[in-house]
């Protein structure tokens, strides 16, 4: 009887045995953000069965702990988890929008076993946990100056981290999200300048400046100036009857947000309409602009023709040339081709005619007629069997 | 005295005098029907805008044209055979500049498809036999330094279209650019008009008068025997199969038991789908390696130079007395020259790596350019080359098409140009050794054949004394009686 039980006892431990205790492979990471960042924390463990994986908010120190379970869409929706059961339990924290009343310790909870939840027992024996501390700290306040740049020939950036308590490895300038190599200075730098000695459209656009602190921090200052219009090709030829496109592009910052086409005549300008008529059609995106103008008029069509793009700080336009070809313009030179080759070929022939009119067969290729010849060395050798041949 | 071998033409080949015209005239005809549709690229770019096509669907205005004139290769064949060659390739030249003309008023992708692609395809195809065969009327001594003069058209006419098609598009744009091309490739009728056919009337030198001095003797024999002893076997089963069928009258398909025939379109179908495709992927090559547009245009153009100047350097060479009778080995040895310079080509680093690939290159081209239609004359005999080369068009037109495209396809499988280029060289250097081994066993079998009918003739020769003398024993009994 007694061995009974104990082979029962065997069993039922070796059946338990089989299911493991849960275990983390990945532990949520401390982190430290700057207030309206967004952080997340990650937590992976395994066990079998799969265990479930909460996350609990813990205020306050030991032993005054306030623990506070976190939901998907807590604090104002800014909180989202998500978590996947297969093979092994996964679940990640998203929270957007940090502020400062968000700092504090995350708790990664985890467990398999059936009686998790009851809360009749004690539920700290039975779960496992995993702590990362998350700090928000307020935004520092970079002073840039000037805080925009506009219409102006050059220029000199600079910025000045007012938190004198971060500490910052280094900073460098970034130009439309590309590190400038020449504006990267190593130690703990507050204050980084970058000049722009002359302004033009190719170094307009979006400058950041970089402290590489922990977290980085950046601000922006926008350099802005006329837009830069060009046209692709200054002439353009078009054919009668034809279609052409005039096509104008611009550089710089910001683009241009209308274009508008001239057509010149004589010092005054008119305009044209888009997409209205059949003869004109203009494509518009804030970099390019094209103009079709469908059956070419040799007469009115021809001349220059204005393209004008305008952002917030002026307009600037390019200006095309257009020539309409006649439609028989490559007439002539062809119809003059075709006539020296019918000479040359005349030529060709009469000289062959008038040179050895005896000697020369014309049409002998089917080879099978005797040969006639006239010529006085008669070496025809009468014997010889004349193939079939060219 | 025994009656000399009969050389398969019936008459001796001038070797000179209006050849050299007529050798003129194929330049220009072979130079068009080459360089033409390579040169046409150059307005693809604004037709496939202006009538707002795919990249590949223009493409395909180049292909159909080569397609044409690979396909219009037996036709041409039938024609000349018929006709000769000076009306086709004055009907060539017409139809070409019908084709472009017609094309200039285009409305839509399919017109120039048909125009330029079907219509001008076939023009080509009408003007590169005829001059291939002309030489070979014209020639027999000198043929090898008449091809590698005559295929030396196409870089010459391509490095001059080129700018030329770029100056008339500027000028005109692409429809005027048509019409005057069109007009200028008419040129090829003032080609087809110096075409005389060739004077039939002066008969066959022997071997004893044709020449003083030895070698020239030699070279004579040697260039005789080949084409003699290869047609001699031949002529056998010609005489058995005329009259067999109405297509054999036209087209002669007893070809197709040639020896030689058989080995040089095996080697051509192996060695064509690497041919073209190198020159296709040079520039984009170039390009890849991170090389600008116009240093990689300029590698084309030292391509072509380097072409240009070995197209006669090889008939020249090909011409004296020690290439002459063994000239397949010299073209085995092009092909393997061929394969082994792709093989090294991702070797070349940089930019001057890669020059001196295009030096090499062009060299190879232009060396097998030249000698690719010498062989398989010196291999057939100029009767029958007419034919063959029709045969061979046609047939090789599947290599020529798909070459280019499976190479795309490589790089587009695996990211890297060097695939083309180790594909190309394999392909170039099993088709030599091919080549080389073939022509071995061929070589050998046309010396046994040559021996054995030089013993027939003598044997024959020694019967006709016999019976010679039995008659004049005969003559003698009877008018003793």
């Amino acid at each position: 009887m007694k061995l009974l039980w104990a082979v029962t006892a065997l069993l039922l431990s070796c059946w338990r045995a089989d299911a493991s205790t849960a275990g983390f492979i990945k532990s949520p990471l401390s982190q430290m953000k700057l207030t309206n960042d967004s952080g997340e924390l990650h937590c992976e463990v395994v066990g079998n069965p799969i265990p479930e994986v909460q996350w609990w908010f813990v205020e306050g120190e030991e032993p005054n702990e306030t623990f506070t379970q976190l939901f998907d869409g807590a604090r104002n929706d800014r909180v989202k988890i998500n978590a996947t059961y297969i093979a092994h339990a996964t679940s990640t924290i998203h929270l957007t929008s940090l502020t400062l009343e968000d700092s504090g310790t995350y708790e990664c909870r985890a467990s398999n076993d059936p009686d998790r939840n009851e809360l009749k027992k004690t539920p700290k024996i039975k779960w496992i946990r995993s702590q990362a501390n998350v700090i928000v700290i307020e935004t520092p306040n970079i002073h840039t100056e000037p805080s925009e740049v506009t219409n102006q020939t050059s220029a000199v950036l600079s910025c000045n981290l007012t938190d004198a308590g971060m500490s910052s490895k280094g900073s460098h300038w970034t130009f439309n999200g590309k590190i400038i190599e020449s504006s990267k200075k190593d130690g703990n730098t507050h204050h980084t300048t970058h000049k722009l000695e002359k302004i033009t459209h190719a170094n307009s656009g979006k400058y950041e400046c970089v402290f590489l602190t922990d977290p980085e921090v950046k601000q922006t200052i926008e350099v802005r100036t006329l837009p830069h219009v060009a046209a692709y090709k200054h002439s353009e030829h078009g054919n009668e009857n034809d279609k052409v496109v005039l096509v104008c592009v611009s550089h710089g910052y910001p683009l241009p947000t209308d274009w508008l086409w001239f057509k010149q005549n004589d010092e005054e300008t008119q305009v044209s309409i888009t997409n209205g008529t059949e003869k004109y059609e203009i494509k518009n995106t804030p970099n390019k602009t094209s103009l079709t103008i469908n059956n070419l008029n040799i007469d009115s069509d021809l001349g220059h023709y204005i393209c004008s793009g305008s952002n917030e700080l002026g307009v600037a336009t390019d200006k095309i040339n257009l020539r309409v070809r006649s439609r028989l313009a490559a007439l002539w030179p062809f119809l003059g081709i075709v006539a020296e080759v019918i000479i040359l070929v005349t030529i060709i022939f009469i000289y062959e005619k008038r040179r050895k009119p005896d000697e020369v067969n014309d049409d002998d290729d089917s080879g099978s007629a005797p040969l006639k010849s006239n010529s006085n060395a008669n070496h025809k050798d009468k014997n010889v069997r004349q193939r079939n041949s060219n | 005295m025994p009656p000399a071998a009969a050389t398969n033409l019936g008459y001796t080949p001038p070797d000179g005098g209006w050849g050299w015209a007529v050798v003129f005239g194929a330049f220009i005809s072979i130079g068009f029907s080459y360089a033409f549709p390579k040169s046409l690229t150059i307005y693809f770019k604004e037709i496939q805008e202006y009538f707002s096509v795919s990249y590949s669907e223009i493409a395909w205005v180049s292909s159909v044209m080569l397609a044409s004139m690979y396909a219009g290769g037996p036709v041409s064949s039938i024609l000349v055979n018929r006709y000769g060659s000076r009306p086709v390739v004055i009907v060539g030249g017409v139809l070409v500049c019908t084709g472009m003309a017609l094309a200039s008023f285009g409305t839509n992708i399919i017109h120039l498809y048909l125009c330029v692609g079907v219509i001008g395809g076939f023009g080509l195809a009408f003007n590169l036999q005829p001059s291939l065969t002309i030489i070979g009327t014209y020639f027999q001594v000198k043929r090898p330094m008449a091809n590698g003069l005559a295929m030396t058209g196409s870089p010459v006419i391509l490095s001059t279209l080129a700018p030329l098609n770029q100056f008339l598009f500027d000028s005109f744009g692409w429809r005027g650019s048509f019409l005057i091309l069109g007009s200028i490739v008419l040129n090829c009728c003032v080609a087809g008009a110096l075409m005389r056919p060739v004077n039939k009337s002066i008969p066959r030198k022997t071997i004893d008068e044709s020449s003083k001095c030895e070698s020239e003797a030699q070279e004579h024999a040697a260039a005789e025997d080949t084409t003699t002893h290869s047609d001699n076997l031949q002529t056998e089963d010609q005489s058995e199969s005329k009259g067999h069928s109405f297509v054999q009258k036209f087209i002669d398909l007893s070809l197709f038991r040639h020896r030689g025939f058989l080995i040089y379109l095996i080697g051509n179908v192996v060695l064509f789908f690497g041919f073209f495709a190198p020159v296709v992927f040079m520039a984009p090559y170039a390009k890849h390696q991170g090389i600008d547009e116009y240093s990689a245009a300029f590698l084309l153009s030292i391509f072509a130079l380097a072409d240009m100047f070995i197209r006669p350097t090889t008939g020249l060479v090909g011409n004296t007395k020690w290439i002459r009778p063994r000239i397949q080995y010299f073209f085995s040895f092009a092909v393997s020259y061929n394969g082994v310079c792709h093989l090294m080509c991702p070797l070349a680093s940089g930019y001057t790596g890669l020059v001196v690939y295009a030096v090499f290159f062009g060299l190879a081209f232009g060396m097998l350019s030249a000698l690719l239609f010498e062989v398989l004359m010196d291999l057939v005999g100029a009767p029958r080359f007419s034919t063959a080369v029709g045969l061979v068009t046609i047939i090789e037109c599947g290599p020529v098409l798909l070459g280019p495209p499976m190479a795309g396809a490589l790089v587009d499988y695996f990211g890297d140009y060097k695939y083309i280029y180790y594909a190309c060289g394999v392909f170039m250097l099993v088709s030599g050794i091919f080549f080389f081994v073939m022509h071995y066993y061929n070589y050998k079998k046309l010396d046994e054949e040559r021996g054995k009918s030089k013993a027939m003739e003598t044997r024959n020769s020694d019967e006709a004394v016999q019976l010679k003398m039995n008659q004049a024993d005969r003559t003698m009994n009877e008018t003793d009686e």
